[in-house]
């Protein structure tokens, strides 16, 4: 019985009735009685509640409460008022174990198992007797009555007052009946007519803050000087903190080009160093490597860096257009737009 | 951090950490002896050579002594702060080790310590041994301090919680493998696991919220502790065409910077991460053993065992620990004792299985398509550039499980079905891709097996 997973009050009432509905089944006679006995008064089930508790004496020391009630049942005589629905607290008294719950430690546990060997059933029997003994709830004094009829009926005011001031609110009603009821719907509208308002503003800094005011970009299309002040074989790194882009006088199959080769690490995306002593484009972030041509060799970058439009502008000088990129792997290498050929 | 001081400024500043240090554990080591005494655990090793007619009696309790009383004396030459008298490893020592490691010594060396670690596991978890060892470790970590490389990556601020990982890890992987290879031994007499035998339940109030409000407290002391004793390490400004060099990832994640450099960002930022955090999900449905429930047990579980060492301290730890102590500028390798050269200069130029396979292989160019081809003729054209890289991925995705479940999964098969089979095993080969891309890129310098950057595919 002990072993019985853990019920919830519900089930064990739940059980405790289904439980009797068995033990009527067992004994047919009693149907009528049952019946009689749901439709008893209040004290009635109190008093036979009391005595059915203390006559499920055998079974309801371990906590299975429907077997209790059955047995108690069964055994004890069958008289009208043992069928009678009991209390919750009788019902609750006589689930609960006799053991105390928690962790047990090896003392408690080895003594607890000595007592069980030697006293058997009898004295949990007793004990149940003990534990099962509960004391008849008093009746609800007359002030405790009134109290709650008063507050049962101050709510439905409160809430007929709410209907009224949102009423009144559309031009419907007039004046509420009492002053209470102006109040609360002066205090409604200020909160709502507020609340209103911090959401419109709120929303409307959100909109706002969706705009800042900054030029996030310098312009894409920017002059680097004339095409005179790059020496072939020369990585110029001076326009790398501005604008993200390295001025590159090499050669790529064979020609002599100038060509912007954009920053971009096209691995992971950090921003590669030139190292002059290794003429060479090392990453920091996972060491991938490029030629000066932007060819990667080393690493695990993917594909070589991209470049950007490159032109000689009206006045002479080296026009770098940043809106437009082109890429190796694809081809788009051999683009007039992507070099100045030297 | 020690820029622009001289060498007698900066031993004088290890000294005041070393003094301490050696203390702390000459302190550690007494009171160990002491306890060992007191409760009568001493054992006798070996007996000394006669002297004086007398043998003496080595035992435990005097070694951890004679180490206490070594460690006091370290302590007391590193503490006069002069570079002549502070003990330290020899310079030729440092620099076989410098010279010696790389990442593949590294990797290979570390796997060859964890399978060292498991097959002798019940002589390495003795405590004598393991105390021995920890007590090496700490020695090591002193006697490199004096190395001003070495404190230049183990004292900033950012990588002491990395050296505490190595040491707390130590720790726990012996307790628990001490503790699993107990019980194995009980189990084959016959007897419960020591976790069986302790069923003495506590309450949770007070016991437990006892013991966590303590933890608590002295977690936050020392937290608070830490932050007064190392200040949080404050960059330059963030510039986003200025990046940091080296420039390294937050601790917990130097495993998957680890992983980057062998992959492309699709694959070790988003899928391989995705696959650990799935994987360690799926385990409960995978795993039908169920011995070691509730206590530790290395041989009743073997396989899980073995995969999750490997997993996590191969795969993930000496990845960190790589990544935060050995990866230096433009994430080149560098030894423990090696100076952090900008302009180190290593051979790593990498070659896709496409160029092997057409170019060294069948001695002609790639196949590229024709100027003005349409998508569909360019994607076929991709597609037979990079078939041998396909073929090679495919097969190891589809060919091996069915492979493995007739050979070395047989019983795994039997037992786990067809979709659990194949979730274990396509997880496992996902899992071991990595080390074996390292080995490709390390043996033939292989970049991609599959390389296809138009579209973003590299494998």
């Amino acid at each position: 019985m002990a072993d019985k997973k853990k019920m919830s009050v519900a089930d064990i009432l739940a059980l405790a009735r289904s439980g009797k509905a068995g033990a009527e089944k067992q004994a047919p006679p009693k149907v009528a009685s049952k019946a009689k006995g749901t439709a008893s008064s209040q004290s009635a089930k109190k008093t036979a509640a009391k005595k059915t508790a203390a006559q499920a004496k055998g079974a309801g020391a371990k906590g299975a409460v429907a077997e209790g009630a059955a047995t108690g049942k069964a055994k004890a005589k069958p008289s009208a008022a043992v069928s009678a629905p009991r209390d919750t607290a009788s019902i609750l008294a006589a689930a609960r174990k006799s053991t105390r719950p928690g962790p047990v430690s090896k003392a408690e546990a080895a003594s607890q198992s000595k007592l069980q060997q030697d006293s058997g059933a009898s004295s949990q029997a007793a004990k149940a007797k003990q534990k099962l003994i509960v004391p008849p709830m008093p009746a609800r004094p007359a002030y405790v009555t009134r109290a709650m009829d008063k507050a049962s009926v101050g709510s439905v005011d409160r809430r007929k007052g709410v209907n009224r001031g949102k009423g009144a609110g559309k031009g419907k009603g007039g004046k509420g009946k009492s002053g209470v009821d102006d109040d609360l719907r002066t205090f409604l509208a200020i909160g709502f007519i507020a609340l209103g308002g911090v959401l419109t503003l709120w929303t409307l800094a959100t909109v706002r803050f969706m705009f800042p005011n900054v030029l996030r970009e310098p312009p894409s299309k920017f002059k680097v000087g004339s095409r005179d002040g790059f020496s072939a074989g020369q990585v110029q790194t001076k326009y790398k903190a501005q604008y993200g882009i390295w001025v590159v006088n090499t050669q790529y199959h064979g020609e002599q080009q100038l060509v912007a080769l954009k920053s971009v690490c096209t691995h992971l995306g950090c921003t590669p160093n030139w190292l002059e002593a290794e003429q060479k484009f090392k990453c920091p972030c996972h060491g991938s490597g490029y030629y000066k041509d932007g060819i990667n060799f080393e690493g695990p970058a993917p594909r070589p860096l991209e470049r950007y439009a490159i032109q000689i502008a009206d006045d002479g000088q080296v026009e770098i257009d940043k809106s437009r990129t082109f890429q190796e792997e694809m081809g788009e290498w051999g683009d007039p737009a992507c070099f100045i050929p030297v | 951090m020690t820029h622009g001081i001289t060498d007698a400024q900066f031993f004088v500043m290890v000294s005041s950490f070393l003094g301490p240090f050696y203390l702390m554990l000459a302190l550690t080591n007494g009171v160990a002896a002491l306890y060992l005494w007191q409760t009568g655990q001493s054992k006798t090793w070996f007996r000394s050579p006669a002297i004086a007619g007398q043998r003496v009696a080595i035992t435990n309790v005097l070694a951890w002594l004679a180490l206490a009383i070594l460690f006091v004396l370290l302590a007391g030459f590193s503490s006069s702060g002069n570079g002549h008298w502070m003990p330290a490893l020899p310079e030729a020592w440092r620099e076989a080790i410098n010279q010696s490691t790389g990442p593949v010594v590294y990797s290979a060396g570390t796997t060859a310590l964890l399978v060292l670690l498991y097959l002798f596991r019940s002589f390495f978890v003795k405590p004598a041994v393991a105390w021995s060892i920890l007590n090496l470790m700490f020695l090591m970590l002193g006697l490199s301090m004096t190395d001003r490389d070495f404190y230049e990556i183990v004292a900033k601020p950012d990588n002491v919680p990395i050296v505490m990982l190595i040491f707390l890890l130590a720790f726990f992987t012996w307790l628990a493998t001490h503790r699993a290879v107990e019980n194995d031994r009980r189990m084959e007499r016959g007897e419960p696991p020591l976790e069986k035998l302790d069923n003495e339940k506590v309450l949770v109030w007070p016991d437990l919220v006892y013991i966590e409000l303590i933890c608590m407290i002295a977690l936050v002391a020392f937290l608070i502790f830490w932050a007064i004793a190392l200040p949080a390490p404050l960059e330059e400004p963030a510039s986003s065409v200025k990046t940091p060099n080296p420039s390294k990832a937050p601790w917990y994640f130097l495993g998957l910077q680890e992983m980057l450099v062998y992959f492309d960002p699709w694959m070790a930022g988003i899928v391989l991460p995705v696959l650990v955090v799935v994987g360690l999900m799926a385990i409960p449905y995978l795993d039908f053993n169920k011995a070691g429930n509730g206590y530790y047990t290395i041989k009743e579980r073997r396989f899980s065992y073995l995969v999750f060492q490997f997993g996590f301290l191969e795969m993930w730890i000496t990845l960190i620990v790589l990544g935060t102590l050995l990866r230096g500028p433009n994430w080149n390798f560098f030894g423990p004792y090696e100076h952090w050269d900008a302009h180190k200069v290593q051979a790593l130029s990498n070659i896709n299985l496409s160029d092997y396979f057409w170019e060294s292989w069948l001695g002609r160019s790639l196949p590229i398509a024709a100027a003005g081809s349409g998508m569909l003729e360019k994607i076929g054209t991709i597609l037979v550039r990079e078939l041998p890289g396909i073929v090679m991925v495919l097969g190891y995705f589809i060919m091996l499980p069915p492979l493995m479940a007739l050979t070395v999964f047989r019983k795994f098969y039997m037992r786990m079905g067809f979709i659990r089979y194949m979730v274990m095993a396509n997880l496992l080969l996902f899992m071991a891709s990595l080390p074996i891309k390292m080995i490709l890129r390390w043996v033939l310098n292989l970049k991609y097996l599959i390389a296809i950057p138009e579209y973003f595919l590299n494998f």
